[in-house]
């Protein structure tokens, strides 16, 4: 059954240059992914080293808070959030599940009453954005100061140590496959992690709201989705993936302290705008924001490296993001002619 | 026939205003009921009510003879009442299929989308309606038009009963348009009652079988197009009748105030040339993309102008910034208010000395309140903004005041030359007779005035010389007895 006007096209500009029909979201993608081999490359030629499973290892080690927590800040950011208190509750996850392993607890009940009680200060985030109409920036500041503070207070200041030697497994034992494949505990988890989230924020229903959210609110709730509910999901969740950083560097170094974690909220969220999520909200994605860390670590590691002051790595992070920004924005013009 | 959706005494207050008193209001299947008003006669209320976004503080609301209580859209929508947005509720930056469908994909187990069966079901009712719109391409990529239509195929998904569809041709080109029409008629065949809100009288005696009259939140008539006229609706929207909705046409003589000698800009427009006369009103009338605006906003200053040149008062004229424009004395009403004209969230006092703010300022640039507060005080009385307390957010009037403040804003820049552009667009007869009026008036004052518009009888009656576009070029200058319908379409579509 059809109306009997003849069938009309959509008013659509004409795609004549191919690279007009790939998404933008995979364009952005793709720049970041050819940046990143080219700079390696680069890296490669000058310091034979780079390239090493032992170096590429340790920029592993080294952002693997960063990439878990990203994950999280990835889909508040999609629903046009932002989560600032991460780099709270990255230390504080860290040294609480230390509190109570030093009482006597066995570990997978310290680990999941850890991640009971971030899970609520993220509750906590969503519960004060919804109810009082306060902007997350600032309920998620709110919860950073506050939460600096109380880990000083907690630990007096100084480094907690001496957990239970089982403990240590998740951030240094290895996971070992046939003598082919052996990886840390710690890296694996991330793994699975992004996997998950990854292709649930691609493919599943309820995690895809998160676009719908950010996209166009008033849309989202017209549609029936219950906007408020769903954000507690999401800041319950960037907490507990903060959580779960903040155990694993805990086992890895055996030792919890309050300077965890210095403007970590910073770094994972320049990464999900380099990976090409937008703050306004709808856009962004997993394989991106992996790449941003990655090529934020690259950055870091390159600068150590290099002896060059790494005072200028900030400098190169901060271009970065600029362009980005940038590129997106001629990509958005440029498709719309 | 019985009515498949029927309201009943609904009373709706918000606060001490009384919104809604005692409607009552049927819609059959297969029909298509139009319902008509100023803006401010309850309209938008009694479709939220019905669309379950309001509650009514008393009355029933009966589907298919049962009385429903409606809680919120959703349910409103899986119980068969769908709402076409004026504004849209699509997310540009997700797929067709998937905006269709929201909460409601088919999914394979633990609740991942199956995308197969998903783009199949949108498709399915793509071709139902006979357009051809890809399920997999981003929303954001089609026209608004075609956005609309993306919207109605959402609420046939729902096998909505009833449809309600608010001012859904505002933002339509003429052959989308026709394709809505297209559309309606389908639905109609297939038995689904549709409530239609609009302004354009013209339409709705096109396509409505009934017609019913809301004025001050009461029902005040309900008519059948055949045995009606215009002349009868009017009069029952307005509890009056408007004969003067135009005024009196000026008298010619004045000088030439603005000259545009070969103006171009391609593709947009071509060798454009015509001279304003002070005290004289000139429509630019034509198709939607026929070049009228863009010659508009290139004198303006907000687009680039390829070539040509512009005189003011006999003086060479470069303006490179609106904010130029402004200062050399042509103003740009813009005919969209929402985007471009207004600052929703500012008081109206601070919209209106928008555009003319270094007027009030003293030497070191501070702002002398007292003043600011007179002349939006005198502005608001010339062009009868209600309700007059000027320091209310403009986002909080209606579409017409918005209007009349966008147009006290233009005033206020002492304009030797004004650009109305589409200026009673979803606007009620009564600011739209108003706004004739004072646009009338200044020219009387000696100011040019240009307006655009795409409502031919607007021109018509507002114009006393019409320069028609086609293509991007002026095709023909009609003045005196020669501006008709009949001449300007001749010339306008050819």
């Amino acid at each position: 059954m059809s109306v009997n006007t003849q069938s009309v096209g959509g008013e659509k500009s004409p795609r004549t240059n191919p690279l007009k029909s790939v998404s933008l979201e995979n364009l952005q993608i793709g720049g970041l992914t050819l940046v990143i081999v080219i700079f390696s490359i680069i890296m490669q030629l000058n310091f034979p080293i780079f390239l090493t499973g032992q170096n590429i290892g340790v920029m592993m080690i080294n952002f693997l808070p960063e990439a878990i927590i990203a994950l999280g800040m990835t889909i508040v950011i999609i629903t046009g959030g932002i989560d600032l208190s991460v780099a709270g509750i990255y230390p504080f996850a860290a040294i609480i599940v230390g509190k109570i392993l030093l009482v006597g607890v066995p570990i997978p009940i310290a680990i999941v009453l850890t991640l009971m009680l971030v899970a609520a200060l993220g509750a906590t985030n969503a519960f004060m954005s919804n109810t009082f109409r306060v902007h997350p920036f600032i309920a998620t500041l709110a919860m950073l100061l506050i939460l600096r503070g109380v880990n000083i207070v907690i630990t007096g200041g100084a480094p907690i140590s001496g957990f239970p030697e089982a403990f240590g497994t998740i951030g240094q034992g290895r996971f070992e496959l046939g003598g082919f494949i052996s990886l840390r505990y710690s890296i694996l988890i991330w793994l699975v992690l992004a996997l998950l989230v990854g292709y649930s924020l691609k493919n599943h229903r309820y995690w895809r709201l998160s676009y719908f959210i950010g996209g166009n609110r008033r849309s989202a709730r017209m549609s029936g989705v219950k906007v408020e509910r769903y954000l507690y999901f999401v800041y319950m969740l960037s907490a507990t993936l903060a959580g779960i950083a903040g155990i694993i560097v805990a086992s890895q170094f055996n030792a919890a302290s309050n300077s965890y974690g210095q403007n970590l909220e910073l770094r994972v969220i320049t990464a999900v705008v380099i990976g090409g999520a937008n703050l306004n909200g709808g856009m962004g994605s997993v394989l991106g924001s992996m790449l941003g860390v990655l090529f934020i670590a690259l950055i870091y590691n390159a600068f150590a490296m290099s002896g060059i002051s790494t005072y200028w790595q900030d400098v190169v992070v901060g271009a970065m993001l600029l362009a980005s920004i940038f590129l997106n924005e001629i990509l958005k013009r440029w498709r719309s002619n | 026939m019985t009515p498949i959706l029927e309201v009943k005494n609904v009373n709706k207050t918000f606060g001490a205003h009384h919104v809604l008193r005692d409607v009552s209001f049927s819609v059959e299947a297969g029909k298509v009921h139009a319902l008509v008003g100023e803006n401010g006669a309850g309209k938008s209320t009694l479709m939220n009510v019905i669309g379950g976004i309001h509650q009514p503080d008393s009355g029933e609301i009966i589907l298919d003879g049962t009385t429903m209580s409606i809680n919120d859209p959703w349910q409103a929508r899986q119980l068969g009442i769908s709402v076409v947005f004026q504004e849209l509720s699509l997310t540009p930056n997700m797929t067709v299929a998937e905006n269709i469908f929201v909460r409601r994909e088919s999914t394979r187990r633990f609740g991942f989308v199956n995308w197969k069966r998903l783009n199949q079901e949108a498709q399915t009712i793509l071709d139902h309606i006979g357009i051809n719109i890809s399920p997999t391409e981003l929303v954001g990529n089609y026209s608004v038009g075609m956005q609309q239509i993306i919207e109605i195929a959402k609420a046939i998904s729902f096998d909505a009963k009833v449809i309600i569809m608010d001012e859904p041709t505002s933002a339509l080109s003429a052959t989308e348009v026709d394709r809505l029409y297209a559309i309606i008629g389908e639905l109609k065949q297939r038995g689904v009652a549709i409530v239609f809100i609009s302004h354009k009288l013209g339409e709705v005696f096109r396509i409505a079988d009934e017609i019913s009259v809301l004025r001050d939140g009461r029902l005040v008539g309900h008519v059948e197009p055949e045995s009606s006229d215009q002349a009868q609706i009017i009069h029952l929207m307005v509890g009056r009748s408007i004969s003067d909705l135009y005024p009196e046409k000026g008298v010619d003589g004045g000088e030439v105030i603005l000259e545009a000698k070969g103006l171009s800009s391609p593709p947009q427009f071509q060798d454009v040339s015509f001279a304003l006369r002070r005290g004289e009103i000139l429509g630019f009338a034509g198709l939607v993309g026929s070049g009228r605006t863009e010659v508009a906003r290139a004198i303006f200053g907000a687009d680039r102008l390829g070539s040509g040149e512009i005189y003011l008062d006999g003086q060479s004229l470069q303006v490179n910034s609106p904010r130029e424009a402004i200062e050399k004395g042509i103003v740009y009403l813009t005919e969209d208010r929402k985007i471009m004209g207004l600052f929703l969230t500012m008081m109206m006092r601070e919209n209106i000395v928008a555009a003319s703010l270094g007027q009030f300022a003293n030497a070191a640039g501070i702002l002398r309140h007292k003043a600011i507060a007179e002349k939006s005080k005198s502005f608001v009385e010339l062009v009868d903004i209600r309700p007059k307390d000027d320091r209310i957010n403009v986002i909080n009037l209606s579409g017409g005041n918005q209007q009349k403040a966008l147009l006290a804003k233009c005033l206020s820049a002492n304009p030797k030359v004004l650009i109305a552009d589409e200026p009673t667009r979803g606007v009620d007869i009564g600011a739209k007779a108003k706004i004739h009026q004072d646009l009338r008036e200044l020219a009387n004052q000696g100011v040019g005035v240009i307006v655009i518009s795409s409502e031919l009888p607007e021109v018509l009656g507002l114009s006393d010389r019409v320069a028609v576009f086609r293509e991007g070029r002026i095709v023909s200058v009609l003045s005196g007895s020669d501006i008709s319908q009949v001449n300007i379409l001749r010339d306008a579509i050819r």
